[in-house]
């Protein structure tokens, strides 16, 4: 089936995914550790203007306020950078897609992955901002690569979608940017998701899968609270949903992407 | 789809394989684009074919040379080979781990170190990290850049960038390598150092397909030779008969009024190329054409049209050569032929606000009408010089605020003319 000779071709190019990822980090970091500080320097300054703007022009009362917007930003980086550059991905790599033959769905996966492993190294500065404000690190902690897992996922299939469209239409990046904006607000990012209308939030839930995983982020890391393994599960169905639509959708593509670019 | 072959011997078979281009001549697709083709149909798609029904095979360890002119659809077989381009129709069959060289340093990053780049190359092509780290010594040594491995390939002169994607390519022990045009760059030494490299995989059953538009090194190097010709495959067999036949039918078109265009390019106002130009200023055009012995055969026309980006038809004007036309200057190439000769006119205080502006020079035979022997495009960007104009046209204007003391109104003016 062509579906299992597509996944067995990406698992013997799965050192060129390592190998984009890498490149990715090292262009990104210049390779350097000061590098990969300065990439920090955009949450962390950003949590300062939502701390400052929140708390002190609004009055907004939830405790720890810096912690709770990072673990949302955070997150957020990860979507919003894996998006529109991974809407790009396949036109950015024209020249190469037309002079080598490779599966060209590792260009838009490893997008995913290199800004996937940039969140990850993150973590340790949620952490510390926790250990800062005395927040309990509770065991329930475990469930993180869960929700990362479900994150990947969600990203991927969404990303293969996008790129597929770009292809064809290349206004699709005009729509991911503003989507993105309006996006950015629709998650729980700097507000609780109880703070939202109650007739809402199911809704907000079921369109955004992103709000469920901000919440569980928010749940497990901020709150210290038990997840809730059927609510992780609905959002981690999307994604697969998601995945099988993109992956049909990008391959479909990916057969005439030579003549195309 | 790269199938199992019947006859196992054969490293590559092609069986009645055509493969088709469809020219849409509405460049950008987007959603805009695809809301107003609901209301009104998109205009007709040029066909091309790239290569019809071309059927013949490669048989392993064998080296095939692919001679023919230019369009005549030697890259297009080399994607067909390499999976880049899927076949309209027909069948390609590869057996065996292919290495394309299409272009050297395909896939190089130019942040990234030599040693980086050349485990990121290797993964391109599917190879592992572990077969890498088998071969990246010799790579290394064979390119000579022991010392400039750690540095980012950026710094690399256009000479070592060279050795760099050659050593990659010869060393990937592949079972098919492809190769285009790509020993036309470098000095002699590394040209002579290449050949070298390639004998060592020919004596080791490395199969070979080899574009050159160098005749004589398909003669000396190839087994075989295929010879194409408007997307035909014209002959294939011994490397010698077919480039014989090769250089008869090239000695042919040299009788003919055989002209190419090979480029066409805006210059500024120091004579050098240029994708930008300004509104108001004055546009330099200039057409590269390839003349065969240096003289222009007579009854030739090279058109200039100018079209907007969506294509309508902003202005257009065709002149004769003459049989006498400057050396290409600055815009030469190094690897355009001594013949090359340039065609130049320059567009007075360019009437065109800002956009994008596409520049299409189209070469005629004055006689027999329509049928165009060559095309070339560019596509200019227009900045406008901070007017405040809008719309498509740029056109000279200036506000009258003062109250005319010339006496023309509608009325005089119609009385004037009557009265003539």
């Amino acid at each position: 089936m062509a579906v299992v000779q597509q996944t067995g071709e990406l698992i013997r190019y799965r050192s060129l995914v390592t190998n984009l990822v890498a490149k990715d980090l090292k262009v990104r970091y210049k390779n350097s550790i000061l590098g990969f500080v300065w990439s920090l320097l955009n949450p962390l300054l950003m949590m300062l203007v939502f701390t400052f703007v929140f708390t002190q022009l609004l009055g907004e009362t939830i405790d720890h306020f810096p912690v709770f917007v990072l673990i949302g930003l955070l997150a957020w980086n990860w979507t919003a950078a894996s998006v529109s550059r991974g809407t790009t991905a396949l036109i950015d790599n024209a020249p190469l897609i037309n002079k080598v033959y490779f599966p060209r769905v590792v260009l838009p996966v490893s997008v995913v992955l290199s800004n996937g492993i940039n969140y990850l190294l993150s973590f340790p500065v949620i952490f510390l901002f926790m250990a800062l404000y005395r927040m309990d690190f509770t065991p329930w902690l475990v469930y993180l690569p869960v929700i990362i897992a479900v994150q990947a996922t969600f990203l991927t299939g969404l990303v293969l979608i996008l790129a597929a469209l770009y292809v064809n239409f290349r206004d699709t990046i005009v729509l991911v940017e503003v989507g993105l904006t309006a996006w950015f607000f629709m998650t729980p990012i700097f507000y609780r998701v109880e703070d939202v209308v109650p007739d809402l939030v199911s809704w907000m839930y079921w369109l955004n899968p992103m709000a469920s995983i901000v919440a569980e982020l928010h749940t497990v890391l901020y709150y210290g609270g038990v997840p809730d393994p059927l609510f992780m599960a609905r959002a981690f169905v999307t994604a697969l949903l998601l995945v099988v639509i993109g992956w049909a959708m990008f391959m479909r593509v990916s057969r005439h992407l030579g003549e195309h670019l | 789809m790269a199938l199992p072959s019947r006859r196992n011997d054969y490293a590559v078979e092609f069986r009645d394989v055509s493969r088709r281009f469809v020219l849409h001549h509405e460049h950008r697709a987007s959603f805009q684009d695809w809301f107003i083709g609901l209301i009104r149909p998109r205009g007709v798609a040029e066909e091309f074919w790239a290569l019809r029904e071309v059927t013949f095979g490669v048989k392993r360890g064998e080296t095939l040379g692919v001679v023919g002119r230019n369009g005549a659809g030697k890259s297009t077989l080399l994607k067909l080979v390499t999976r880049i381009l899927e076949p309209t129709s027909g069948q390609v069959l590869v057996n065996g781990r292919t290495y394309a060289m299409l272009e050297l340093g395909a896939g190089f990053h130019p942040e990234l170190t030599g040693r980086d780049n050349i485990y990121l190359n290797g993964s391109l092509y599917g190879f592992s990290r572990k077969q890498m780290q088998r071969v990246y010594e010799r790579v290394v040594r064979f390119a000579e850049l022991e010392r400039f491995v750690d540095t980012p390939v950026k710094h690399y002169s256009s000479g070592m960038f060279a050795r760099l994607g050659f050593g990659i390519a010869v060393h990937m022990e592949p079972e098919i390598l492809v190769i285009d045009e790509v020993l036309a760059v470098g000095d002699a030494n590394f040209r002579a150092k290449c050949l070298r490299a390639l004998e060592g995989l020919k004596a080791g059953g490395t199969t070979i397909l080899f574009v050159s538009h160098d005749a004589e090194q398909v003669r000396t190097f190839c087994d075989r030779a295929a010879l194409l010709s408007g997307g035909h495959l014209v002959d294939v067999g011994p490397a010698a008969e077919v480039i014989d036949h090769y250089e008869r039918l090239l000695a042919e078109d040299v009788t003919l009024p055989r002209v190419g265009l090979l480029r066409v390019r805006a210059f500024d106002e120091f004579g050098l190329s240029t994708d930008v130009v300004r509104s108001g200023a004055d546009l330099g055009l200039e057409a590269v054409l390839r003349t065969p012995g240096g003289e222009c055969p007579a009854g030739l026309v090279l058109l200039i049209d100018l079209f907007d980006e969506h294509g309508g038809h902003l202005w257009g004007a065709g002149a004769e050569l003459p049989a006498e036309l400057p050396v290409a200057g600055p815009s030469r190439r190094p690897d355009d032929a001594p013949d090359t000769r340039a065609a130049r006119m320059v567009v007075r205080d360019l009437p065109v606000t800002s956009g994008t502006l596409h520049v299409v020079a189209t070469l005629l035979a004055a006689t027999d009408g329509r049928e165009p022997l060559d095309r070339a495009e560019a596509v200019l960007r227009v900045e406008s010089a901070g007017l405040d104009q809008r719309g498509l046209l740029a056109l000279k204007h200036e506000w009258d605020w003062q109250q005319s003391d010339v006496p023309t109104s509608l009325e005089d003016r119609i009385g004037t003319i009557f009265r003539r």
